[in-house]
């Protein structure tokens, strides 16, 4: 990868790490997008899938410091999903919008399901309604709002033609 | 070439597999040293980013809670208009209440109704009656002055007619005795000197002798001529000289003490208090009535200031005990004197009650002296 496109990669992940934290707060839906879940599923296809763990684990790790409680889950879940997209990233390289929308809504719902595993919080119904129900919505949420933001960064990101 | 392919593939397994180490790790460590790493993290690294985040949450608040806050603005606005409706209101009483402690005796205080009816804007009804000793002819004032004179009294109220009122007539002076005149609402709406603006609610005194010429601001007050207004109730200031056909007399334009729409609470001065009584000192100036009024307002407050004066005194009370146990913990003083301490608790107890000054006999020894 060049040293063009890894900025340009830079810029994308800062962008999305930065609506992270000012449109999700801003607004407060019970079913929110994830904008990180989407920077590091950007991020681990343009990179090798030990790359791709680490950056979900650093990003994970940065999303724990504000829910000690949860401290090491939002990592864990992002390792696995940064992982598992970077070596899935051949599904990426196909230019179809609807598959990259539900590979976001795939990436969405396993890390939610990683994280509120790995959380430990929930229990028995609160757990299925979560992970039936929340996770699911968000997930589709996520989709949406990932669709919406590739097509405005392509421009950044460049298309795949290599 | 595969070699390398494998080199990297064992990386990434490695790599992959110390992060899903290291995060289960972070599950599993205290709550303490959880708590250390995150607070790390929070107060370095993610520092911008937690105070993007707290400025769009504040945001989504505001937005959120703007409708609530125009709604709450709005009410204010309105309570505060209405706040300043009674504090005029708390104003005029309390210089009634003035009023009423200059005059002492011989008043009743009344609200004055207005009457609807057409015609009848120069009336009012006022809430006292013969029962307390109101009669017909007995004159009605305010604070500011004279607001009329009562015409017909029933057993539980009565109707006075406001100095606008085209049958109103009194005896009037200049305050400072010079020129006497004759008292009558200005019934003309126009004009009759270009430098006079016209205007219904005003006075003409009447009937001033030509050598005694008035200069604008002079005060006019009752003459107590006639027997139905004591002397020296305020009437108005002289405006101008309104120019008539008359050589032998003067006629001046009066501004009035009392406005019409002001007229809500009045004091109607009872028959033994007009006697040959003269009112004078009441309405001396202006200032003694509102100074009167302050008094007033300032023994109104007495409430609030007996609490404040209550823990006041509560808490000396506290530190003269303390102060009392330990001089009691001292010798005793030969020739038994009070302990230094003990004067001075009294001394700030006294100084408790600002708004009463201090009053000492000439006799009293001074505070610290020798007995």
């Amino acid at each position: 990868m060049s040293w063009t496109r890894s900025a340009r990669a830079v810029l994308a992940f800062s962008l999305l790490v930065l609506l992270h934290y000012t449109i999700r707060p801003f607004l407060g839906w019970r079913t929110p997008v994830d904008f990180l879940v989407i920077a590091v599923l950007l991020s681990a296809v343009r990179v090798r899938p030990g790359a791709a763990a680490l950056i979900g684990f650093c990003t994970g790790l940065v999303a724990d410091s504000l829910t000690p409680s949860a401290f090491g889950a939002g990592a864990l879940a992002m390792t696995a999903v940064g992982a598992a997209a970077s070596w899935l990233k051949a599904v990426f390289f196909a230019d179809n919008v609807v598959l990259h929308g539900f590979f976001f809504f795939v990436g969405k719902w396993a890390f939610d399901i990683v994280y509120v595993t790995a959380e430990r919080r929930m229990h028995g119904v609160e757990l299925a309604t979560q992970i039936l129900l929340w996770s699911p919505l968000s997930a589709a949420a996520t989709a949406v709002a990932g669709v919406v933001l590739l097509l405005m960064l392509r421009p950044v990101l460049e298309p795949q033609a290599a | 070439m595969a070699r390398a392919v494998r080199s990297g593939t064992r990386m990434d397994t490695v790599l992959l597999v110390a992060c899903c180490v290291m995060a289960l790790l972070a599950t599993v460590l205290p709550l303490n040293l959880r708590e250390a790493i995150a607070g790390g993290l929070r107060r370095t690294v993610v520092a911008p980013l937690v105070s993007l985040q707290e400025q769009a949450v504040r945001g989504r608040s505001a937005f959120l809670s703007r409708d609530a806050t125009t709604s709450r603005l709005d009410s204010v606005a309105l309570r505060n208009m209405q706040l300043a409706k009674l504090e005029t209101e708390n104003e005029r009483l309390r210089a009634l209440l003035g009023l009423g402690r200059e005059l002492q005796w011989g008043f009743v205080s009344a609200e004055a109704l207005r009457i609807a009816d057409i015609g009848e804007e120069h009336s009012r009804t006022l809430t006292v009656g013969s029962r307390v000793g109101v009669e017909p002819k007995t004159p009605v004032v305010a604070p500011e002055g004279l607001v009329g004179m009562v015409r017909t009294v029933d057993p539980n109220s009565s109707i006075a007619i406001l100095w606008s009122h085209s049958d109103f007539a009194a005896s009037a002076m200049s305050a400072d005795r010079s020129a006497y005149g004759i008292v009558y609402p200005h019934l003309s709406e126009s004009s009759r000197d270009a430098e006079i603006p016209p205007e219904r609610y005003l006075l003409e005194m009447r009937g001033v002798a030509f050598r005694s010429a008035l200069k604008p601001g002079t005060q006019i007050v009752t003459s107590g001529l006639g027997g139905v207004y004591p002397a020296g109730i305020p009437i108005g200031t002289v405006l101008g000289e309104l120019r008539t056909s008359e050589g032998w007399a003067r006629t001046y334009l009066i501004r009035p003490a009392v406005r019409p729409p002001d007229v809500s609470n009045v004091i109607v001065l009872l028959p033994k208090r007009i006697q040959g009584q003269s009112l004078d000192r009441v309405w001396r100036s202006t200032a003694s009535a509102d100074s009167a009024a302050r008094r007033i307002a300032a023994a109104g407050d007495s409430l609030a200031r007996r609490a404040t004066a209550d823990s006041m005194r509560a808490v000396e009370a506290a530190a003269a005990r303390r102060a009392a146990d330990s001089v009691a913990g001292q010798p005793a003083q030969p020739g038994g004197t009070r302990p230094a301490a003990a004067d001075t608790t009294r001394r700030t107890q006294g100084r408790a009650d600002t708004t009463r000054p201090t009053v000492r006999r000439p006799d009293a020894p001074r505070p610290g002296a020798q007995q």
